[in-house]
């Protein structure tokens, strides 16, 4: 286990991983003692009853987060003991696994933030634990302690610019991180800074590139035209382009939807002409979804599908539309039962449009759109449309099937937040990085700035904490590669990785002090782009609930 | 023609190399670990040269411990079209010497017959700057060294040497080994349906044994350590005093 013949620091404690799998059993019991719990007070009949779930629902999020906890050191524990096992868990693994442990199992202890000002305790679910076992006893008192985050960044200071700590993933999908960290690196990262502030769309030249990467085909089946990777090689991709910044690491976003739409929902003839020109990057897609009055209650949206004689056409307004005016095609979700009032009236459509320009947006008959101005998560502008008859063809209904609409849609929705996570994993290492250099560069009272324990405690926390939301994504992944159904897992993983990203982020700007403050500095970007993470693909809350809902069920 | 690369398994350019406590080498234990960044630009220029139609066949070989099968994966990747991994150690630790390296690449040249090495000028762990030398006079071929532009030119390679105070272009004859220096080119990324095709090319694993060299050691590693800590230094404020202080160093 130690580094080659050097022992570990003594920061790292003896048995630890006997100590943290045993600190797992009473979690799950306070886990399972808490679902019951609450489970007696939102059941109705023996089903949820919602609106006992929503007077409980700061009882039900506590649950979601606490599920979200046990589940996160669950797969820290995996992660750990794969590594020992392959002979790579050496020091700074030993010590990210101690100070999560420590750190979360205190949290859970004395309250989860799940935001600045919103700490749920277990007073809240309605469970009282001691946790007073001595495994959870002595990781809290030595796990996370002002010296063993110390060593971290001393070693992570030592690989600075390399991918810090042992991801557990095999070769291949190391390589697959370098290649995209160094394309990042040379094509990305020296200008993001510049085309965030500039507020311009992303270079169709850098578009291309990435296209010639594979990345728009990652995960489509390869007789559909893709590359049939595996959604854990999609989380690395997506990491290392959100690294560099978001724009680029959502850019496949659209593609994966989209593609996971036709792939779930479309017809053979759909999926023949659509997924290979997804693939290629020939054809990019957006998703329109959202409504002015209707975000996370997407059943309740009113944008009109009428039939024509030749096909449909759409009228209605829609909003938050990413990279819209580049798109060819549009996922249009819209209500073909003018009799319905919720999900079950809804249809799903791949509307052909034209790409627009700067100069024309949107130059098809029946559409407009306007810009919507936006602190962050810049790249693609976001748009507002409004449709007015717009034409879409006969064959553009998808799955060839009125009503289905809404179900096409939420089995999307697992690929979409384990790419969310990836984003937001990605956005936490970029923070990490910029914040890592600035604290060795800067020099304040005749030292470098990671040499005080406050600043280098934050960095090491940033790399813990992504390190967690990291193993939490990968586990979601590989359930999701492995046929299973994964919404709970995969619900985690976004939830926490965006908590986890705004954390870094803000700590970012910290250590940045007045500078962080300046748009000059790319942290202030960092900061921008990272809080888009906990409201897109599912709130943070709607998150929790998703989540409460699944383990009260 | 086939054009052979050898490829360096190395740390990590990123990495704060660290010695080992016992001051016999460096600690690559848990350490990332990448393609030498020269030999990286060997194997763009090697699949540059396909492209243009002046090579048939890029090998990719690698001399070191079973890991540097990463290493070859990543040159298949980029483009190579087969791999050879001749396994001469299984420590990590233990750098397989310059000149046994050559000697191995002399027995894949034997057995091969490429019409041209293209190596890195030198790995950027041990700096070395002697294989692709070491292997052109073991060959009794001809060689340019620190190559920043290469043409094939029928039975010569023109070569562009980057050389104290400028540039300078020799013509070599065919076959020949060319190391390369870092402006030749700017490698190429390795694309996802390039990692996927990777996976399926082929990749011989060998031994020393199989081509008859003694692999074991010529040299006596005494001691390794890390460079002085830099001392404090003083500002002076004129170049009396500069002069002053030199004196009082005792260095003029």
């Amino acid at each position: 286990m130690p580094r080659d013949s050097q022992p570990y620091d003594e920061t790292v404690m003896t048995d630890l991983l006997d100590l943290t799998a045993r600190a797992l059993e009473p979690l799950r019991d306070l886990l399972a003692t808490g679902t019951e719990g609450l489970r007696t007070h939102v059941h109705h009949d023996g089903r949820i009853d919602p609106a006992a779930l929503d007077a409980h629902q700061t009882a039900a999020h506590g649950l979601a987060w606490l599920a979200t906890y046990v589940q996160a050191l669950t797969q820290m524990q995996n992660w750990a003991e794969r590594l020992n096992a392959d002979g790579k868990f050496g020091e700074a693994e030993a010590l990210t696994h101690q100070i999560a442990f420590g750190e979360y199992l205190n949290q859970i202890k004395g309250g989860i933030s799940v935001s600045q000002g919103e700490i749920l305790r277990l007073s809240d679910i309605g469970v009282e634990a001691p946790l007073d076992d001595p495994a959870i006893r002595t990781l809290c008192r030595d796990g996370n302690t002002q010296a063993a985050r110390a060593r971290l960044a001393a070693l992570i200071a030592d690989n600075a610019h390399a991918t810090f700590g042992a991801s557990g993933l095999d070769d291949e999908m190391e390589m697959i991180r370098d290649q995209f960290r160094r394309f990042v690196q040379d094509r990305i990262a020296p200008h993001a800074h510049e085309w965030h502030l500039s507020d311009t769309l992303i270079p169709t030249e850098v578009i291309a590139e990435m296209a010639e990467l594979g990345v728009f085909g990652l995960t489509i089946p390869e007789e559909n035209g893709g590359f049939g990777l595996s959604k854990t090689a999609m989380c690395v991709v997506s990491e290392e382009l959100s690294r560099g910044w978001i724009g680029v690491g959502s850019l496949g976003t659209r593609s994966e939807i989209a593609a996971e739409l036709i792939l779930g929902g479309g017809t053979e003839t759909q999926k023949a002409h659509w997924l290979p020109l997804i693939a290629s990057g020939e054809v990019l897609p957006t998703a329109v979804f959202t409504e002015p009055n209707t975000g996370s209650d997407l059943g309740a949206l009113s944008t009109r599908a009428t039939r024509t004689d030749d096909g449909w056409t759409i009228t209605g307004n829609k909003t938050w539309i990413t990279h819209a005016a580049r798109a060819g095609v549009m996922a249009v979700m819209a209500r073909t039962d003018p009799d319905s009032a919720d999900y079950r009236g809804l249809s799903m459509f791949l509307a052909e449009k034209t790409p627009g320009t700067e100069a024309t947006p949107f130059p098809d008959a029946g559409i407009t759109g306007g810009e919507i101005e936006v602190l962050g998560y810049r790249g693609m502008k976001e748009y507002e449309l409004a449709f007015d008859g717009f034409a879409v063809a006969e064959n553009g209904l998808l799955g060839g099937e009125e009503g289905q609409g809404f179900k096409q849609l939420m089995r999307t929705f697992e690929s979409a937040r384990i790419q969310t996570a990836a984003r937001a994993i990605g956005v936490a290492q970029s923070a990490l990085d910029l914040a890592l250099s600035y604290a060795q560069e800067r020099r304040q009272f005749g030292q470098q700035l990671i040499a005080f324990p406050r600043v280098a405690g934050k960095i090491a926390m940033m790399a813990v904490e992504i390190t967690v939301a990291r193993q939490l994504s990968y586990h979601a992944a590989r359930e999701k590669d492995g046929g299973r159904r994964c919404d709970l897992e995969a619900g985690m993983a976004k939830l926490l990785a965006a908590r986890v990203a705004w954390a870094a982020a803000d700590n970012g700007v910290q250590i940045h002090g007045g500078n962080g403050f300046a748009l000059e500095y790319p942290i202030s970007r960092v900061l921008c782009d990272a809080r888009i993470l906990s409201i897109f693909e599912g709130a943070a809350e709607i998150q929790a609930q998703v989540i409460a809902r699944r383990l009260l069920g | 023609m086939k054009v052979l690369v050898p490829v360096k398994r190395v740390i990590d350019y990123n990495v704060k190399v660290r010695v080992k406590a016992d001051g016999s080498g460096v600690d690559l234990a848990n350490v990332k670990m990448s393609m030498n960044p020269f030999d990286e630009i060997a194997v763009e220029q090697a699949i540059r040269l396909k492209e243009a139609g002046q090579a048939e066949e890029i090998i990719a070989v690698s001399i070191g411990v079973k890991q540097n099968q990463e290493t070859l994966r990543t040159a298949l990747a980029m483009g190579a079209d087969r791999a050879i991994l001749i396994v001469a150690s299984e420590d990590v630790h233990h750098d397989v010497e310059p000149l046994t390296v050559a000697k191995l690449l002399k027995a894949v040249v034997d057995e091969e017959a490429p019409g041209l090495v293209l190596c890195g000028k030198q790995a950027i762990d041990n700096d070395m700057n002697a294989t692709g030398q070491m292997l052109a006079a073991l060959l009794g071929w001809s060689q340019g060294t620190f190559a920043s532009g290469l043409e094939i030119d029928g039975d010569n390679a023109n070569v562009t040497r980057e050389v104290d105070g400028g540039l300078q272009t020799i013509k070599v004859k065919m076959p020949a080994v060319v190391t390369v220096d870092l402006r030749l080119n700017e490698p190429r990324y390795a694309s996802l349906p390039n990692i996927m095709k990777a996976k399926k090319k082929q990749l011989d694993e060998k031994t020393p044994e199989d081509y008859g060299v003694d692999a074991s050691p010529r040299l006596e590693i005494v001691k390794t350590s890390e460079p002085e800590a830099r001392k404090a230094g003083v500002i002076v404020k004129s170049v009396d005093e500069l002069v002053e202080k030199l004196n009082e160093a005792g260095v003029i």
